[in-house]
């Protein structure tokens, strides 16, 4: 799934004079490969391995928005889904009350998140350190609550959506390609906040805020945007999974176990890069369909999501992306910083 | 119109929130490190408790004794794999967040593995018992646990106020370079306050484990209430933990009472976010960048 960046870099690959061809061969290779996998309809596992697909593509849409803010600026979110289970619940209310498809809205949803998100950061960044990561997962609690209990959308007991008008065989193709968009889109985002005056005022806010402030940045706006961007993608792919489940329920979206795999995600690709979010997602969701699929175990699951955690910031803590670079061994079409 | 008898049943719960977080915010204070995982090591007391209960009759408040040097020296253990690796990492208190967050679903995942998801609570005889003063009734399991966190408190003031090792733990909140340079060592100091903090969390977990029904995920909405008391109470001041413990379980209790049990939570996390807005340093914090 790395190829998904190709898009975004040509752009600017064509710039440079000495334009590496076969970095541009390799992504448009993992790219043609993402684009046709729902070719393999004429395979056995079809739904399951387009299933995958929209897993993977939707998480790296989401930790690519999370590495926004909490990659560059080193501000972390325990609660980024707390914008995930947003953009699901706009998407539904939408489809069920006005009968528009979330693939539509699914935008509306990301901007809806979008705004949540710098009402959040207003609230948030007047802490800082462990005092803000306190104040987000207090952020995706309240909503949680409020869905809850909120009979509108059906409270605890969930709201059902329409099903697709979609046969049974095809039904995964829409998703896998509108997941396949958000995650080019997102990673397109990632790569211009990495390469722009604002990304360097995030890096300079994470290396030290007092010192970016006195040399003039406002940093109250940059962090504002910041948290307000990395909260879009998290809504958009939002509606979209809410609408490929059919049934919208609080604890699928706001449980903070979700909010502890972009943590995971990010942290095993990479934080603060542009193909850390690819890779890592792309890993672990491998990862977890191996462990699925081989251990079958459930619980122990947890148990191994925490212990990767904990090892990885003990002995990896720059990730893979990270680290192949600090070795010098990242391959270049893996180099998009 | 405030129903005395819901204040008393609120300052009830607040002194159980009071004790664990305490040790929540005496391990912030002395190592700047959030302990996601406290909620986790709470919900494994509890079930310490329970098994020692189940196959042994040991009655949970002795458990909480025996909980003490138990966790004690897990606390000692955890900090020694975990803290001194990062020691030096120049976003310490970034990765003491993410790895205890990481430590806490390992526990957890380990706990509904070994333990299952099954609500459990220790059925002591008097978990269920209450007494009456005038028209006020006190549940016994409460009271008695009430009792036994405010002995765990004032022994853990006496320690801080009291002793040697005390002093030089309130030296390290205050200060933890100048603390060092005056001779205190800031390292074991740090280390056995991580063990008394687990401890305390251990001896929270026996006395929660018949107050209330448990399961391995349940350490998350606690850990929440938590993290709000300390930042409401400032982070790092165990009179602030205190006093928000206190006052905001009698204010759910009243949200219980006035509007409905659901949203009971809501009044931490709600005056979480109006201490945040007013005063993000919390109570008795410090006014300095973290």
């Amino acid at each position: 799934m790395a190829g998904t960046v190709d898009t975004s870099t040509s752009k600017t690959g064509a710039k440079t004079p000495r334009v590496n061809r076969s970095k541009w061969i390799v992504l448009a290779c993992v790219l043609a490969f993402v684009a046709l996998l729902p070719l393999a309809r004429f395979l056995d596992s079809y739904n399951y391995v387009l299933q995958v697909g929209i897993i993977i593509l939707m998480w790296i849409a989401m930790t690519s928005g999370w590495n926004i803010l909490s990659g560059y600026t080193g501000y972390t979110s325990l609660g980024h889904n707390v914008f995930f289970g947003v953009g699901a619940y706009v998407g539904g209310i939408m489809l069920v009350e006005y009968g528009i498809s979330p693939f539509v809205t699914a935008p509306l949803a990301g901007l809806v998140a979008l705004i949540l998100g710098a009402f959040a950061g207003l609230i948030t960044f007047r802490a800082r350190g462990p005092a803000f990561i306190i104040s987000t997962i207090a952020l995706l609690l309240v909503i949680f609550l409020l869905m809850d209990n909120w009979e509108y959308v059906g409270g605890s007991n969930g709201l059902s959506l329409p099903l697709p008008p979609i046969d049974v065989t095809w039904v995964k193709v829409p998703f896998y390609y509108a997941m396949m968009v958000a995650a080019i889109l997102s990673v397109m985002l990632g790569y211009r906040v990495a390469h722009s005056k604002f990304g360097l005022a995030l890096r300079a806010i994470a290396a030290d805020e007092v010192k970016a402030e006195v040399a003039g940045l406002d940093t109250r706006r940059f962090k504002l945007m910041a948290y307000a961007l990395s909260a879009f993608f998290p809504g958009v792919v939002g509606a979209i999974w809410g609408y490929s489940l059919t049934y919208l329920r609080p604890t699928a979206f706001f449980a903070i176990s979700v909010a502890a795999q972009f943590v995971l995600m990010a942290l095993i690709g990479g934080r603060g890069t542009v193909a850390g979010p690819v890779i890592g997602a792309t890993f672990m969701i491998l990862l977890n369909e191996l462990s699925v699929t081989y251990l079958g175990f459930s619980e122990i699951n947890l148990a191994f999501t925490g212990l990767i955690m904990v090892l990885a910031l003990l002995f990896f803590p720059l990730g893979l992306v990270g680290t192949l670079r600090s070795r010098n061994k990242l391959p270049a079409w893996l180099d998009w910083d | 119109m405030i129903d005395p008898q819901v204040v008393i049943l609120g300052l009830l719960l607040g002194g159980v929130y009071a004790l664990m977080a305490s040790g929540l915010t005496l391990i912030f204070g002395v190592m700047r490190v959030v302990n996601l995982a406290h909620g986790a090591l709470i919900v494994l007391a509890a079930y310490f408790a329970y098994y020692l209960y189940e196959t042994l009759s040991i009655d949970p408040l002795v458990s909480m004794v025996l909980a003490l040097p138990v966790f004690f020296v897990l606390g000692v253990a955890l900090y020694r794999v975990l803290f001194p690796r990062i020691e030096g990492s120049d976003r310490f208190g970034e990765m003491t967040v993410l790895l205890t967050f990481g430590l806490a679903f390992l526990i957890e995942g380990l706990m509904s593995f070994f333990f299952t998801g099954i609500f459990r609570t220790t059925d002591t005889g008097y978990s269920t018992d209450a007494v009456f003063i005038g028209d006020i009734f006190i549940p016994t399991g409460q009271l008695f646990s009430v009792i036994a966190s405010a002995i765990l408190l004032i022994g853990l003031w006496a320690f801080l106020k009291f002793t040697r090792l005390g002093y030089a733990v309130r030296a390290t909140i205050q200060n933890r370079d100048a603390a060092q340079l005056v001779g205190v060592n800031v390292r074991g100091v740090s280390t056995i306050s991580f063990g008394i903090g687990m401890a305390l969390a251990g001896a929270a977990g026996t006395l929660v484990s018949f107050m209330f029904s448990f399961f391995p995920s349940r350490h998350w909405q606690w850990l929440a209430i938590l993290l709000a008391l300390i930042v409401v109470g400032g982070m790092g001041s165990i009179k602030g933990a205190v006093i928000s413990a206190l006052t905001l379980a009698v204010l759910s209790s009243l949200v219980t009472d006035q509007i409905s049990p659901e949203w009971a939570p809501l009044s931490f996390y709600g005056v979480l976010f109006l201490m945040l807005m007013i005063r993000p340093h919390g109570l008795f914090g410090k006014k300095v960048r973290i």
